[in-house]
């Protein structure tokens, strides 16, 4: 998404106005052709063109009432002259519809009411323009919408072309005013369009010269500020006026104003002529209007570019990308790329990149083109073409020739260093290969599992770093040697041997450890403290970023009206490669989209009340049950453990500690499974929200079970006054992890094979079964948020997690070869992973927190062992610090900002008024945003529907021209020699243009 | 590693480094891939850059692959799993791909360049923007710049296989059309436009990790 906006905001302000005026002037040069071209020189070609443009462009901008206010039609009627005009289409309106007067006329009245145009209602220039419908200028500036849409264009108001386009305010005030509503769209077509009429009112007859008295400064003044107190709000983007810069924001540039240009290609495709006209190599716009000044398909042309620089090659074919920033060539590279090939870069919008190119720095520009939709071939030349504009250009830096060149060089070996070293990452990076299989086979919803895996890897390699550099290395070198015996059983209980080791709590000294002679000491208490502090915050802030970053990627769209069937369809998963695997996929999708459309059928039939009350029951039966079971574990859990120190008290037999850590395991395999059968009885209509119900128990489960046993470490083990109580938590949590570890250990390895031979030998219909992604996933969170409460007990757990997660992966990976097969549901892979995210975050890592921050601050430590001994709590280590800090002169600043930052009240009360302001803000900037792409939204809706109108009345048109026009057309031969090249249809469809501005210039004359 | 023998040369290395998203390893990698297509006489680099390889050829490969496998090092087989799903034969979209990436007049062939196209739009490190205008052009089967319905129900027949089992009935293929350009279809003109189609896959984080090739 952001690299669509950025792409945008690239290429937009780098075409500004120039080349857009330069095309189009050329475009416009062309067009003063006109008189001398086919159609009877009544010079009183303005009427057609006028026509066209209402055909085509008002009706084009529904949102934009202004524009659809058509001012024309006002004056038009007190013009003198056209009385005539109109008198003809009336007599002959019925008879001949071709006639675009007859056609605009009856049709305006509709338009200017907008039936069929419930967003013009909406909008609030809608109603100013009601408001006064004679003021044309006033009406015309509302509708800067063009300018308004893209922040660019507020640049090319200041433009030179535009400033000649005021110059001129006094042909084109008639011109632009009457007959380019579209031209007050956009300006930089306002300057161009307007420079033919420069010439057209030369001509005698053109009628609106006289009116001009009348209006003689809308163009000119009142659009300007109108313009300018666009610029202005654009900060409020609340305000629906100018949608199209939010749209560049926020649609990734590409609907609203290019949706107007759309929707005119569409229009012209509906001929095949314009549509085939993208594809000449040559196919440049002033060549075009040209042949067809004032046709329909010209004003499509130009409308359909309004921003030509920014995204021309658009309108062709309707691809409309900021990344096609070229032009014309793209719908040559569709249509056939091998011709255009050589060629587009040639044609205004390549001249344009290229120029965009040229003063982008040297990155910059190989970003740019790479990024281009093209072939190599194209792309090259692009390069070539714009190292050779560069080089032409004046050289003065030519001083600066060896200083440049050696920076050359030096970014030259900077990239290469950077990608050779990205490459030697990316070998280095974990199980690549694996993870490639693992996708080809089973598609990214089973891999984001080992994904998860891989990164909780990374996260605990970080914190053993950490743990082992500041804690345990510093104790090692003081380390007394361990007289304990080692049986082997130590490995399961984690006591005895271990006991006296680096591994617990207890071994740590609380010495300030002296390095000779040096007076450099190393206080172990603060050590011990701050490392674990140190690596809590960061797990926090990473925790944090990821989990705001898969939320953006999942929230983007505030409307929840889709159902995701599109997603399903347009995301094949094209890392599957292996044939098996993409036959059981396609099995898989065809079903999964006949699910998504009987529950959509499903959805249309309510269900009955003695229906909806079972449904419930049974939710609520199930919650009552599983929460039972969940308090019942619990309670059992808790007495558990009581008697088991009681009775360890009088026993000594080293293996019973294990019965603990044995039940709780047996707890977290069975009770998921139990859950699993509640799917029987609740029949969830949505297999999403089965998900998350059985997501959300197991989370409570684990969960609380962990929280019980940390309530009874806290409660019971601390302030039982045992020697070194630390140590005996350190243990327990050792051992919990490690029971869980054998138990999903077995699991794998011998449940998950010995179902894979029930369900192929004994019970076939079973099938082989699907990896439960959720249920893994919960197993992770839950070792891990032993993992984070224990690191202040066992600073080695990091270092046992890892080696238990290097291991599950490899056990994980074969078992899924051998015993899996695809899963039948479409996960949402990137969803499924922000709900994990957030469940580490959430109840696991903040619980893990909280239970150590009352453990540091309410706590005693154990008098004999560990490095806080003899202090009444944890956390007076640091308040001793500081004193002693205090008192030498050099860290007063220390202290300063302990009392003033970390333990003064009035800074945190502060520092939370400030974040809940800013909350606020953006909450509002939210709501905002909301109701800007809902009216946004409408805004698209209608502009479609005009869309459509407008293809049909174009079809409509061209049927009955077909009908009429043998008898009327007589071929131009410069057209035939231009349109040489075209197919049949198209000439057919140029001719039934011209035929249609050959009547409408016989009508005034008429 | 390899029989090729040739190397691209320093400048067009760097040169595609700069055009595409791949890496140097990839591109050589690709390189020998493309080589092993050619006859044998002809792998010099500057035949091999000339040549073009026709969709048959290209769709062969794996199978050829294996019988180059059977007699030749380890290393084969691994280079053989590795081969670019784009162009498996398992893949439904592989004409289509090639279609759209082929510069030759005929479309049905792919030169060494066309094919490094084709491998950097589908790398890791392609932008979304490109990805899913490329996804766009090979869904959209009769390249006039468009979805319509024709080129949906294609689509939705290429998802779910030619079985008679997976194949979707006319009217449940009507339906699920409609509710396809009912939630993509903003401006509701009856087909999906390349905006619309960038808006909705902006919507689906998937598309972007599913839609490559891992090298």
């Amino acid at each position: 998404m952001s690299a669509y906006r950025n792409n945008a905001y690239e290429e937009d302000p780098a075409y500004p106005d120039y080349y857009g005026s330069r095309n189009h002037t050329r475009g416009y040069l062309k067009t003063q052709d006109y008189p001398d071209s086919p159609g009877p020189p009544n010079n009183s070609d303005d009427p057609s063109t006028r026509s066209n443009p209402y055909s085509a462009d008002s009706r084009t901008s529904p949102d934009y009432p202004g524009s659809l206010a058509e001012p024309d039609y006002p004056r038009s009627r007190r013009n003198p002259y056209y009385p005539g005009t109109r008198s003809n289409p009336y007599s002959t309106g019925s008879g001949s519809p071709d006639n675009p007067k007859s056609l605009a006329e009856p049709e305006y009245p509709g338009s200017w009411s907008n039936p069929y145009r419930p967003g013009s209602s909406r909008e609030p220039d809608s109603s100013e323009s009601r408001r006064n419908p004679d003021l044309a200028g006033s009406r015309g500036s509302g509708n800067y919408t063009g300018s308004r849409t893209n922040p660019a264009y507020l640049d090319s108001l200041g433009e030179p072309d535009y400033a000649g386009a005021q110059g001129s305010s006094n042909y084109a005030g008639p011109g632009a005013n009457s007959n380019h509503p579209d031209s007050r769209r956009n300006p930089e077509h306002a300057g161009s369009r307007i420079s033919p009429y420069i010439d057209a009112p030369g001509a005698p007859d053109y009628p609106d010269a006289e009116n001009q008295s009348s209006y003689p400064d809308f163009l000119g003044e009142p659009d300007y500020p109108g313009a300018q107190d666009y610029r202005s709000s654009t900060e409020f983007w609340g305000e629906p006026d100018y949608p199209g810069a939010e749209n560049a924001h926020d649609y990734s540039s590409s609907e609203n104003p290019e949706m107007t240009r759309e929707m005119l290609s569409r229009a012209s495709s509906v001929q095949p002529s314009f549509h085939r006209e993208g594809d000449r190599p040559f196919g440049i716009l002033g060549r075009k209007d040209g042949d067809y000044p004032e046709s329909i398909e010209m004003k499509s042309r130009e409308t359909a570019n309004p921003y030509s620089p920014s995204v021309p090659g658009a309108p062709g074919n309707g691809y409309v990308d900021p990344a096609y920033v070229g032009d014309n060539g793209l719908s040559q590279a569709y249509g056939d790329p091998p011709l255009s090939g050589h060629d587009w870069h040639k044609s205004p919008q390549g001249q344009k990149l290229i120029a965009s190119l040229i003063p982008m720095t040297f990155r910059d520009r190989i970003k740019t083109i790479r990024n281009q939709p093209r072939t190599m071939e194209e792309k090259r030349n692009l390069r070539k073409m714009v190292d050779k504009e560069k080089s032409k250009q004046p050289r003065r830096i030519l001083e600066f020739n060896g200083c440049a060149q050696c920076l050359n060089s030096i970014s030259l070996a900077y990239r290469r260093s950077k990608n050779s070293l990205s490459e030697l990452f990316n070998s280095i990076s974990l199980w690549q290969k694996t993870f490639k299989v693992i996708g080809g086979k089973f598609g990214t919803s089973v891999l984001s599992y080992f994904n998860f895996l891989r990164w909780l890897l990374k996260f605990n390699i970080f914190l053993f770093i950490v743990t082992f550099s500041f804690i345990i290395i510093p104790q090692l070198t003081m380390a007394k040697k361990n007289h304990l015996q080692f049986t082997g059983l130590e490995f399961l209980t984690g006591a005895g041997y271990f006991s006296d080791t680096v591994m617990y709590y207890g071994f740590y000294t609380n010495t300030e450890n002296q390095h000779g002679s040096s007076g450099t000491s190393y206080n172990m208490q603060l050590a011990y403290i701050f490392t674990v502090g140190a690596c809590l915050v960061v797990c926090f802030f990473s925790l944090l970023f990821s989990m705001a970053r898969y939320f953006r990627n999942n929230f983007i769209n505030p409307h929840i009206y889709s159902r995701g069937i599109a997603k399903l369809i347009f995301c094949w998963d094209f890392t599957v490669t292996l044939k098996s695997a993409v036959k059981l996929k396609q099995k898989n999708l065809s079903t999964e989209i006949r699910e998504n459309l009987s529950e959509i059928r499903q959805e249309n039939v309510k269900l009955t009340l003695n229906q909806q009350l079972i449904r419930f029951s049974a939710h609520l039966a199930a919650w009552v049950v599983s929460t039972g079971v969940t308090i019942a574990c619990c309670v059992a859990v808790y007495y558990l453990a009581k008697k088991n120190t009681e009775f360890l008290a009088n026993h000594s037999n080293p293996g019973e500690v294990l019965l603990l850590p044995f039940v709780v395991s047996c707890i977290n395999l069975v009770m998921p499974r139990f859950y699993s059968m509640f799917r029987l009885v609740e029949r969830y209509e949505m297999p999403r929200h089965e998900v998350y119900s059985l997501l959300i128990r197991n989370i409570l489960l684990k969960l609380s079970i962990v929280g019980i046993l940390c309530y009874y470490w806290i409660n019971i083990v601390a302030l039982d006054g045992k020697e070194c109580w630390e140590t005996l938590i350190g243990q327990e949590i050792y051992r919990l992890l490690l029971m869980d570890f054998v138990f999903s250990l077995t699991d794998s390895l011998l449940g998950e094979f010995l179902r894979r031979i029930i369900g192929l030998r004994l019970i076939t219909s079973l099938g082989r079964q699907e990896f439960d992604i959720a249920r893994n996933v919960l197993e992770l969170i839950y070792s891990q948020t032993l993992v984070w409460i224990g690191i202040f007990f066992c600073p080695l757990l990091p270092f046992i997690q890892m080696m238990t997660l290097f291991i599950m992966f490899y056990v994980k990976n074969i078992s899924l070869m051998m015993n899996f097969q695809p899963l039948s549901k479409a996960w949402r892979a990137s969803q499924m992973m922000t709900v994990f995210i957030f469940l580490l975050f959430f109840p696991s890592f903040t619980g893990a927190l909280c239970t150590l921050a009352i453990t540091i601050w309410r706590l005693t430590p154990s008098a004999d062992c560990g490095p806080f001994r003899g202090l009444p709590f944890f956390i007076e280590s640091i308040y001793r610090w500081i004193d002693t800090l205090s008192q030498s002169r050099r860290y007063l600043w220390v202290v300063w900002i302990y009392q003033n930052l970390v333990s003064s009240v009035h800074f945190f009360f502060i520092l939370t008024l400030i974040v809940l302001i800013i909350t606020y803000l953006y909450w509002q900037i939210t709501e905002g945003r909301k109701i800007m792409i809902r009216l946004l939204h409408e805004q698209i809706i209608n502009e479609g529907k005009d869309k459509m109108f407008l293809i049909e009345k174009l079809i409509k048109l061209q049927d009955m021209e077909k009908r009429a026009s043998p008898t009327l057309f007589t071929p131009d031969t410069r057209d035939v020699e231009q349109s040489g090249p075209l197919r049949v249809r198209e000439h057919d469809a140029a001719r039934d243009l011209r035929f249609r501005r050959s009547v409408q210039e016989d009508n005034p004359k008429a | 590693m390899g029989g090729s023998g040739s190397r691209l040369s320093k400048e067009l290395l760097v040169e595609y480094q700069d055009l595409t998203f791949l890496t140097k390893q990839e591109i050589l990698l690709a390189h020998r891939w493309f080589c092993e297509l050619l006859p044998q006489e002809h792998r010099s680099v500057e035949e091999s850059l000339q040549a073009r390889v026709s969709l048959e050829q290209i769709l062969s490969l794996p199978e050829l692959k294996r019988l180059i496998a059977l007699h030749r090092a380890a290393v084969k087989i691994a280079m053989q799993s590795a081969w670019p799903s784009a162009c498996n034969t398992a893949n439904p979209f592989k004409e289509r791909i090639c279609r759209v990436f082929s510069t030759s007049p005929t479309r049905d062939s792919l030169s060494f360049e066309d094919f490094l196209d084709l491998l950097s739009v589908f790398s890791d490190t392609a932008t979304p923007d490109i990805k899913s205008h490329y996804a766009f052009r090979i869904f959209d089967f009769d390249d006039d710049g468009t979805l319509n319905r024709e080129d949906l129900s294609q689509l939705v027949n290429c998802l779910t296989g030619e079985g008679e089992d997976t194949r979707l009935s006319a009217s449940e293929m009507k339906q699920l059309i409609d509710n396809i350009l009912e939630e993509s279809d903003i401006d509701r003109d009856g087909t999906i436009n390349l905006s619309e189609f960038q808006h909705v896959i902006s919507r689906s984080p998937d598309f972007a990790s599913s839609f490559k090739i891992v090298l």
